[in-house]
């Protein structure tokens, strides 16, 4: 199998969600010494790509970018250990901590976010449904994440967006992660109004964002929050 | 009700039902069996965006064939236990069987009744207005009173508040038990004001959790039970014990449930096909595990925040036609508008949507989510009464002549869905003094109903 067969089939292996033979695919790159930003590149980002493009022409679903996503992860892990400290932080884009905020089970934005983010390139550590604000922080230092991701689709569960950013700020945390927001009743003037970094109507926003933040020259606790996609007024 | 397994059964099965992990369940479990039912009865891409009202009846009638079999393969997920709760095909059946086919909903003269229907039944599908768009609490009651005065609608649900005498409301908090009390007796009153003291009402919208509905409903001053205990699901096919929490308060106090079950266009169901089929077998399911009396539920398409698109339309009428057809459900269903207050798109967007509802068979619609729900105080009472209009005017209508008018109306607005014109808050749409819309807001209404009226809904002029 020659280098340019083995970025054919990854990038068709990702696409189909297949992680075992994303793996062993990426082991066969490593063996055929190509080098690993090169496989990011010319197989996992395009597969990414593409069905992230199928899911917004309602051509491939939520299960459809979980499975591409675990199966780009995959790839990811294989391809990273053989990378030095500096070409490694250079491909990984970041890790996300994802969760819907304490008083709220509703999953499926989130469920959303999380297989965007993953396809994008990011570590997504999912926390699930009704996350206090305190384990948010206690994860994003156990996972040594770089942006903290909380959703809500009701509305008595924003005051507890503002208490953890209250809490970073109290735990002398605030700068160690960017804080992103996301939800029903979420708006960008409350993203602002908490001290926030960023806000984003849907999963693409949160993707963008995302790599906004983590490409540029930001640092958490920006005073003026990104906001991706917010709705125009008359 | 008989052959139905009590609430005490449910109870045990949610703890003692097969295990599964939340992603085998969404990805091995849910995506894989709607993948096969849909397969075996052949299905798959039956959506025609062209037509967005189905007109093809025996097609209806194999989504709910499908939907059977799916709420019997797959059952109900439990978060909390991480375990599934799965009736028999006798159970089902039964559940479905000995349902209620009308509810009277309210008190008095001013209460109405819910009927179960069959598309283009000449009895009109009620109507339920609005949804839990948050509103300020210093203009709430003026506002739901504003509601509850447009006489065309037959039901309150209204808008939702953030705080109680200004202080902010912290979701599972004694918080939130207070804020459950204080929204069900400003809704006792706004009804009280508008001269309709014994209108039905779904509540409580302001509180969503158990703690809300333990303050707010069957309480003194508070929702009666005459009124719709509102049971939402945390997300398509699964309940936890919120949900369970609900739904045993509601039996203690006698009341009536109405549970909304949603499904995802592009969620764990896939395509607007898969969506159908898992919205019956949630529904269905719903009889046999929440005990509930109103049943049906959203489907929205994911990637629009909406339902008011081609795909999300069809979907709409094929569900409301599989379901009415089969059963005798009370069938509930929401329009999910995404334009604002003072935009004509707003009401081309309700238009199409209740007319679908309406048409399709629902015997409850719910409407509507103006600006998407997503922004404080953007609601008014004008686009609450062209639901209700709507719906009523458009029920007996057959589906093929609706499909004409949704066709018409689709192009005013399909391609603002992404981002839609939010409008204005009520503060601005409304004479703050006399609670009236403004004339700008009057003339768009005005204007869009002479449209929809050559269009051919038969509503009733000025």
């Amino acid at each position: 199998m020659d280098k340019e067969q083995v970025l054919k089939d990854l990038c068709e292996a990702v696409i189909e969600g297949d992680d075992v033979k994303a793996v062993e695919l990426s082991n066969k790159a490593v063996e055929l010494g190509l080098a690993p930003l090169t496989v990011v590149k010319e197989a996992i980002q395009p597969a990414m790509d593409i069905v992230g493009d199928r899911f917004q022409e309602g051509e491939a679903f939520l299960p459809e970018l979980i499975v591409a996503g675990d199966a780009a992860t995959a790839s990811l892990d294989v391809l990273l250990e053989q990378l030095s400290g500096e070409d490694s932080a250079a491909a990984k884009k970041g890790t996300v901590l994802l969760g819907v905020m304490f008083g709220d089970n509703h999953d499926i934005g989130k469920n959303l976010v999380q297989a965007v983010l993953s396809a994008n390139g990011f570590k997504v550590i999912d926390l699930g449904v009704n996350v206090a604000p305190k384990a948010f922080i206690e994860a994003a230092a156990k996972e040594n994440a770089d942006i903290i991701a909380s959703s809500t689709l009701i509305t008595t569960s924003l005051p507890y967006q503002r208490e953890m950013i209250e809490l970073l700020k109290a735990m002398g945390k605030r700068e160690d992660y960017f804080v992103i927001l996301g939800g029903g009743p979420v708006t960008p003037e409350w993203t602002q109004k908490i001290g926030a970094d960023g806000y984003g109507r849907d999963a693409k926003d949160a993707a963008n964002l995302c790599n906004k933040l983590v490409s540029g020259d930001y640092k958490p606790g920006l005073d003026e929050p990104i906001i991706e996609n917010a709705l125009k007024s008359k | 009700m008989q052959g139905r397994p009590d609430i005490i059964e449910i109870l045990r099965r949610a703890h003692t039902g097969e295990y599964c992990s939340p992603k085998d369940w969404d990805i091995k479990k849910v995506n894989k069996s709607v993948r096969e039912v849909l397969q075996k009865y052949q299905l798959e891409k039956t959506c025609d965006q062209e037509n967005p009202i189905n007109t093809d009846f025996d097609l209806a009638d194999k989504f709910y064939q499908a939907g059977f079999e799916l709420a019997l393969r797959l059952g109900y997920y439990v978060e909390d236990t991480e375990r599934i709760i799965t009736v028999s095909q006798e159970e089902l059946e039964n559940a479905i069987k000995f349902a209620p086919s009308e509810l009277f909903v309210g008190e008095g003269k001013d209460g109405t009744w819910i009927k179960a229907r069959t598309p283009a039944d000449p009895y009109p599908t009620k109507v339920a207005a609005s949804l839990g768009i948050t509103v300020s609490e210093d203009i709430y009651l003026d506002l739901v009173t504003g509601i509850a005065k447009e006489r065309e609608i037959d039901i309150l649900e209204a808008g939702s508040v953030t705080t109680v005498k200004g202080q902010e409301v912290l979701s599972g908090t004694p918080f939130e038990t207070i804020m459950g009390w204080e929204h069900a007796k400003m809704q006792r009153e706004a009804r009280r004001r508008a001269g309709r003291p014994g209108m039905g009402a779904i509540g409580s919208i302001s509180a969503v959790t158990e703690l809300g509905q333990f303050g707010a409903y069957g309480t003194p001053g508070g929702f009666r039970t005459s009124d719709l205990a509102l049971i939402l699901f945390p997300s398509e096919m699964k309940v936890d014990y919120r949900t369970l929490n609900k739904v045993v308060h509601t039996l203690i106090m006698g009341g009536m449930i109405k549970a909304d079950s949603p499904s995802m266009i592009g969620g764990m169901a896939g395509p607007p096909e898969g969506a159908v089929v898992a919205n019956v077998a949630c529904t269905i399911l719903s009889y046999a595990i929440l005990q509930n009396h109103v049943g049906g539920g959203e489907i929205y398409d994911v990637r629009y925040l909406s339902n008011v698109n081609r795909e999300g339309l069809w979907a709409l009428a094929m569900v409301n036609q599989a379901l009415s057809r089969n059963t005798h459900l009370l069938l509930h269903n929401i329009a999910n508008e995404v334009s604002g207050p003072v935009t004509d798109k707003l009401l081309y967007e309700i238009a199409a949507g209740m007319a679908t509802l309406a048409c399709s068979g629902a015997s409850l619609s719910t409407g509507p989510r103006t600006a998407g729900g997503k922004l404080n105080d953007y609601i008014t009472p004008l686009e609450c009464r062209f639901v209700a209009e709507v719906a009523h005017k458009t029920s007996a209508m057959e589906p093929k002549v609706v499909n004409e008018i949704v066709k018409e109306l689709l192009p005013l607005y399909e391609a603002d869905i992404k981002t839609p014109d939010v409008g204005l808050p009520y503060q601005r749409a409304y004479d703050m003094a006399t609670h009236t819309p403004t004339k700008e807001w009057e003339d768009i209404y005005r204007r869009v109903k002479d449209e929809v009226i050559s269009m051919g809904i038969p509503l009733d002029t000025f």
